[in-house]
């Protein structure tokens, strides 16, 4: 075929490449975006949200905001982490794997311990003990 | 701004949709079909206005198709402000959702001034058409990338 259309594809195509390339380091879906290595942070709550697509902290850690993920709310909420069990002031530890990109204030929890108590939304990926 | 924004986050429906185990996948999976039925009829539509498959008859052909896109765009509007308002404010102030919701707007300016161009005829007239046409391509499937993007981002 000798239409336009050839050549729209695959620029779109290119386009599409570029992005996925230029942008995959950013994913905040599954583990990917973050190190390995496992992280600790500490701070005090500052905005609780169990809800869907996955519940999420803000903490305060020494000044510093961070967003703290968690599982989605049923994974969460399974783990024994509600709305019930924390409040903004609280103070938090949270243990999972920080953002590669450490401009980026943001992790990833597998454990977070609030008024000594400690709920594990990701089970298998909390450090050994 | 941010008051509407959080009234929405308090609506009942909004909140079971919030908590819920069931509904919200569904949502989201109805939002993919939406956007996948909208994305393959624009493409088909477009490539025939560009001199595809013409041996089927452009008028029936771009009728059907136009149509298709119109409830398909329908359906992704409905889910995809219900995916946003469980996290209404969170959203509004991300740099890709508001590129997408420009995009978005700028692909319906995009198929309202193709409407104007396109009266009668039962071939696509080219000139004007085709660039719209080729507009159209590029700025739903920009769209789609925007969106697919908001859930890397947040």
């Amino acid at each position: 075929m000798q239409s336009p259309f050839n050549g729209i594809r695959s620029v779109t195509l290119a386009a599409a490449v570029i992005l996925a390339a230029g942008t995959a380091a950013y994913a905040h879906h599954g583990w990917s975006w973050t190190q390995d290595g496992f992280f600790e942070l500490r701070g005090k709550i500052t905005a609780i949200y169990i809800g869907n697509p996955h519940a999420t902290l803000d903490v305060d850690a020494d000044g510093e905001a961070w967003r703290v993920d968690l599982a989605p709310p049923s994974r969460t909420i399974a783990a024994g982490f509600t709305e019930e069990v924390a409040k903004v002031g609280d103070e938090v530890t949270a243990i999972g794997h920080r953002s590669r990109d450490e401009t980026e204030k943001w992790m990833k929890a597998a454990r977070v311990i609030v008024n000594g108590k400690a709920y594990d939304v990701y089970p298998d990926r909390v450090p050994p003990a | 701004m941010d008051e509407f924004l959080a009234g929405i986050e308090q609506l009942a429906i909004v909140r079971g949709l919030k908590a819920s185990f069931v509904a919200y996948p569904i949502v989201n999976a109805l939002h993919i079909m939406s956007i996948g039925a909208l994305l393959t009829s624009v493409w088909l539509m477009d490539l025939r206005i560009l001199g595809a498959f013409r041996s089927l008859p452009y008028v029936p052909f771009v009728t059907l198709l136009r149509r298709t896109a119109f409830t398909a765009f329908a359906g992704a509007l409905v889910t995809g402000s219900l995916l946003f308002s469980v996290r209404a404010r969170e959203y509004a102030a991300m740099p890709i959702f508001l590129t997408k919701m420009t995009l978005i707007l700028l692909a319906v300016a995009n198929f309202l001034t193709f409407m104007r161009h396109a009266k009668g005829g039962d071939e696509p007239p080219g000139g004007t058409v085709t660039i719209l046409a080729v507009l159209s391509l590029v700025l739903w499937t920009s769209v789609l990338f925007a969106g697919r993007f908001i859930g890397f981002l947040n």
